[in-house]
């Protein structure tokens, strides 16, 4: 299953916290036309370099379903970045 | 029939221990046996997911003590793996072939992706603790 959702969160010493939640499917939605000429792109170059345009695709889309449950987490003194992919 | 019980019956037949001390040899491992099987089961259930990278770095230069938290799933890197095979038989020469005037001996078509994926099955088992007055680093798989 893909991942649904992209937490941001970023903390500053005298800055309010900024926190970023990101919805992947309708922003893959919005982002379909783009991700098309992408896709197409990709297939050509798969073709040129001679390599099955199906498998890299499944292969792309195992790689993004991987993705979820990543977190990044990184603190320092009283500045920290969380990056959660669920 | 187990190895060893064959074992402690041999040793019987051969005369090094009598039949009390057979018999107090199989009642061990009997009482072995279950305790290895529910190991196994154990492991199996409790296969990890993830591999954690954390990161502790203490407060040096007075600006706060600094942590560094990676959780990577297990299935992302296997299907990088994966991915990897894709790379065209071209761009594996040349990279072997810069690898080798860089004073690195390794032929990466040599290196099958079944190889890649058996070392990532195997990352469960690896723990590595770095210990150090100006850092402390743990990488290991949950």
């Amino acid at each position: 299953m893909m991942p649904q959702l992209i937490t941001i969160s970023i903390r500053q010493p005298r800055r309010k916290a900024f926190r970023l939640w990101i919805p992947l499917l309708p922003l893959l939605l919005v982002l379909s036309p783009v991700l098309v000429i992408v896709l197409t792109a990709g297939v050509v170059a798969c073709l040129g370099y001679r390599i099955n345009p199906a498998r890299a695709l499944w292969m792309a889309w195992r790689l993004l379903c991987g993705l979820r449950g990543t977190r990044v987490d990184v603190e320092h003194g009283r500045t920290a970045v969380l990056v959660a992919i669920r | 029939m187990s190895e060893q019980r064959r074992d402690v019956l041999q040793m019987l037949a051969e005369g090094k221990i009598n039949t009390d001390e057979a018999e107090r040899l199989i009642a061990a491992l009997d009482r072995e046996q279950p305790a290895m099987v529910s190991d196994v089961d154990t492991r199996l259930r409790t296969r990890p997911k993830y591999l954690r990278v954390v990161v502790n770095i203490p407060d040096t230069a007075d600006d706060g003590p600094a942590q560094v938290n990676v959780r990577v799933p297990l299935q992302l890197l296997r299907a990088g793996v994966r991915l990897a095979s894709l790379i065209p038989p071209q761009a594996l020469e040349h990279a072997t072939d810069k690898l080798h005037q860089s004073g690195v001996p390794i032929d990466l078509s040599q290196l099958k992706p079944e190889q890649l994926e058996e070392l990532i099955e195997h990352l469960d088992d690896m723990t590595v603790e770095v210990d150090q007055p100006d850092a402390k680093v743990h990488v290991f798989c949950e």
